[in-house]
């Protein structure tokens, strides 16, 4: 196994290198620069500006000075914060977007099969109906309606919790983004765990363990819970990278200051090195993930070996 | 040349001013915790005096940095550094610092900090993106700027250790407003040196303002708090002021309905009407030094006619777009010159006060002259958002009812905008302008000859000339007449055309105190605020 994640590990250089050309060339062709302001800047200042940044250099010759910094870790000069490099700005919101992304994840793994476990059981019952119920209302709605009746109800109409913003990790701030995520979350997982767990229930191994006259409880744990949860190990992937950084509709709503709202100020602003960071962030982070998941797979389903 | 008395005139005006902070009306009960919380918006893209551009960023400087000069709630030029200042021959300054200035290291604050400062804000070396906005009035600023002359050239002089003497370009009279902004702050030689980029982190920073920084959470908040040191500290009554950067226009309103928040930063476009409504005493919305217009090519070779220039001007509805439009208390405009703005008088186009038929009738008459006809299609540039889109649709609507011209719209975000009318690459353009400081100058550099901010690419050689005579000119009556007159003619050339003034609304809890809804500059320094009992 150890040679598979060796491997794995081994084809993200290529992969990384691929999506940070595609992002560089791309944002390079964007129209509108960094510096362009309503004020427009004197060839003199933006002579200075350039070479500050070395955007007076042959794109090339940029790309290559941009892939030895990366090499050594460094995300360069932000073109917008004068005062933070991108790895100051990402070192700062990465945590935040880990903090409420991760905590929602996980609230919504457990939530969503033990709902996912309880609807299967009882197919067909008042409980799978009510559950399924929650679910797709929870799919159906998307974050901006759901977020702001969180706000409405939960920090205007019930002055319980703070409306939104952020303060060093203060737990006030963080349960209705969590909620939120947690919310939309729990509906999908949920949905994917009972529709799976039905198809194993009625697969022949099943059949057998229940004719050896194993309780239901043994049943499901011992047998059929494993294989039940490949395809919600397949989505936790995907979910993960969404919940962290594509958070951007609840970032904005509850003024959180993750990563989600750097990639929106960074590309509006042409904030080159700030994109191109957080590209090859999500991107390390995306393969990771993924790798991670087949592992899981391997130890899920013993039909899998690397 | 100035005379003596007019000299003494100027400076004993200057000690007048000397009336600091907030002024809390008699029988005023303050509440015993002095602590505000204001939305900002944008996250300050820096808080070094040099590097700052954006209003956000200058709004939390000005509280931490204290210039020369500062402006007050009325938009006032008062006395910061400086408890003086003369202007003793046309393009000389002497500006008398006040002995007990003092960094919150203790240490003085000297004229040499000046002289440091505004010489790294204009260095090449730091290439700030806006120095030459300012660089401009001093004397040879540009040239520094440029690269052509080294800093030690720059037209700033530390006489001794409380005296600084500045040499400007030509004559700016109106120089104690230039240097009340932001980025001709001192900043603290030896912190910089030794911190580098880091020296404005919490922890690090030594600064002279009626504030010092204590918290910096990027894309979340920036918190300040009453520096002891400073020389008017008696006269500051907030103890901490947090500013929060949250741009979202519902998420600011939610802030503050929910009690997070005492002070929005903007309400979002659409509410003003359905909030004044709900919070009538808690609603202001003042008029800001702000000219929304629409910039026209007049290179373009429909637009190159100033009869198609003056009839698409003519045909816009200014009171329909304010009152149902926009509605959001904007006032109409039909001049280059915003209402308060220094050194000018407003000025009208004749036929604003006609009615719109006779208008329509003019405006088709001049149409008809230049041979455009109906029918003939217009294209127009705005930036992506449903604010300007409205005012587009307007804007088409009108030209298409009533001269029978048809629109293309082209939504663009705002860099690609911008960058399209820099380059002349647009035929009419969504633009606006607010003023950093408060003189006339900054507004005709719209309709100057060769102006970089001239997207229109109009030029009126006689109305650059009266500018010039204008500035030359130390008689301020005189200066403002020419100014004016220049303005009317290089608006009578119809280079673009005028709609509203910029106001903002904003609410803001009823318990703080020291806001003025006559600040046409928006700026708002936190030791002018208290917060009272409640």
């Amino acid at each position: 196994m150890w040679a598979y994640v060796v491997r794995r590990v081994i084809v993200t250089i290529p992969t990384v290198l691929a999506v940070v050309t595609l992002c560089y060339v791309l944002l390079h062709l964007t129209p509108g620069g960094p510096f362009d302001a309503e004020r427009k800047v004197p060839d003199a200042v933006l002579a200075n500006l350039q070479a500050k940044y070395h955007l007076d250099l042959p794109l090339w010759k940029q790309y290559l000075f941009y892939l030895r910094d990366l090499l050594h870790g460094d995300l360069g000069a932000s073109f917008r914060y004068a005062d933070w490099s991108v790895n100051d700005l990402v070192a700062r919101a990465l945590p935040v977007s880990l903090a409420v992304g991760g905590t929602s994840l996980l609230i919504a793994v457990v939530l969503g099969v033990a709902l996912g476990i309880t609807a299967a059981l009882r197919q067909n019952s008042a409980v799978d109906v009510g559950v399924m119920l929650v679910a797709n209302v929870g799919s159906v709605l998307p974050s901006f309606v759901l977020g702001p009746v969180l706000v409405l109800v939960f920090a205007i109409t019930l002055p319980w919790l703070p409306s939104g913003g952020w303060d060093d990790f203060a737990p006030r701030y963080m349960v209705l983004p969590i909620a939120l995520l947690t919310l939309i979350n729990v509906s999908t997982i949920g949905r994917i765990m009972r529709g799976s767990l039905i198809e194993v229930m009625s697969s022949n191994f099943i059949r057998t363990a229940r004719a050896k006259g194993l309780p239901m409880r043994l049943v499901v744990m011992r047998h059929a819970l494993r294989p039940a949860l490949l395809p919600v190990v397949s989505i936790i992937g995907p979910l993960a990278i969404s919940s962290i950084t594509s958070a951007i509709v609840t970032e904005s709503w509850f003024s959180l200051p993750g990563l989600g709202k750097l990639i929106v100020n960074g590309a509006s602003d042409r904030d080159y090195t700030l994109v191109l960071g957080l590209v090859v962030l999500v991107t390390v982070m995306a393969v990771l993930l993924n790798l991670l998941v087949d592992l899981a797979y391997a130890w899920l389903d013993p039909k899998i070996r690397y | 040349m100035i005379t003596l008395a007019r000299a003494l005139a100027l400076s004993a005006l200057a000690l007048a001013a000397a009336s600091q902070a907030a002024t809390i009306p008699p029988g005023t009960q303050l509440a015993a915790r002095q602590e505000m919380v204001r939305n900002n918006g944008a996250e300050p893209e820096s808080l070094d005096p040099a590097y700052i551009e954006s209003v956000n960023a200058g709004e939390i400087t000005r509280d931490l940095f204290e210039g020369l000069t500062s402006s007050d709630h009325h938009s006032n030029v008062v006395p910061g550094v400086a408890e003086s200042w003369k202007q003793v021959d046309a393009t000389t300054w002497v500006f008398k610092l006040r002995r007990n200035a003092v960094w919150s290291n203790g240490q003085p604050v000297t004229a040499e900090d000046f002289v440091y400062s505004w010489r790294r804000f204009l260095d090449p070396k730091t290439a700030a993106k806006i120095a030459t906005t300012y660089a401009v009035y001093l004397a040879n600023g540009m040239e520094v700027v440029n690269g052509k002359k080294p800093v030690t050239e720059l037209g700033v002089r530390a006489v001794d250790k409380q005296t600084l003497e500045v040499k400007t370009a030509g004559p700016v009279p109106f120089l104690p407003s230039v240097v009340s902004v932001a980025q001709y702050a001192p900043q603290p030689r030896a912190t910089v040196e030794k911190f580098g980029k880091d020296w404005t982190k919490p922890g690090n920073m030594v600064s002279n303002g009626a504030f010092v920084l204590k918290d910096w959470q990027v894309n979340s908040k920036v918190v300040i708090e009453k520096n002891a040191t400073y020389w008017d500290a008696a006269n500051v009554q907030l103890t901490r002021v947090t500013f929060l950067c949250v741009e979202d226009g519902n998420a600011d309103l939610k802030l503050y309905q929910s009690g997070e928040e005492d002070f929005m930063q903007q309400i979002a476009p659409g509410s003003y009407n359905a909030l004044k409504a709900q919070y009538p005493a808690e609603m202001h919305n003042g008029p800001l030094l702000g000219l929304r217009f629409y910039a026209l090519n007049n290179d373009d070779p429909l637009l190159k006619d100033v009869r198609v220039r003056k009839a698409l001007s003519m045909v816009i509805d200014r009171q329909i777009l304010s009152d149902k439009v926009t509605a959001d208390g904007q006032a109409p405009l039909y001049g280059l010159a915003v209402k308060g703005l220094g050194a000018i008088q407003q000025t009208r186009y004749d036929w604003a006060d006609w009615p719109m038929d006779k208008r329509v009738a003019e405006a088709r008459k001049l149409l008809a002259e230049a041979g455009v006809k109906p029918g003939t299609r217009l294209k127009f540039t705005y930036n992506n958002s449903d604010y300007h889109k409205k005012m587009a649709i307007f804007a088409a609507s009108e030209w298409k009812t009533k001269l029978g011209l048809e629109t293309d719209m082209d939504s663009l975000e705002f860099k690609v905008l911008i960058r399209k009318r820099h380059d002349g690459d647009f035929q009419i353009a969504r633009h606006g302008w607010i003023a950093t400081f408060n003189d006339a100058t900054l507004f005709l550099t719209l309709i100057q000859c060769g102006s970089e901010v001239n997207d229109q690419r109009s030029c009126s050689k006689k109305a650059d000339e009266l500018i010039a005579q204008g500035n030359a000119s130390t008689d301020p009556a005189r200066r403002e007449a020419l100014l004016t007159q220049a303005a009317r003619i290089a608006m009578d050339d119809y280079p673009l055309i005028p709609l509203l003034q910029y106001s903002v609304p904003r609410l803001i809890k009823p318990w703080v105190g020291g806001y003025d809804d006559m600040n046409g500059q928006d700026r708002y320094r936190s030791k002018d605020f208290y917060i009272i009992k409640h």
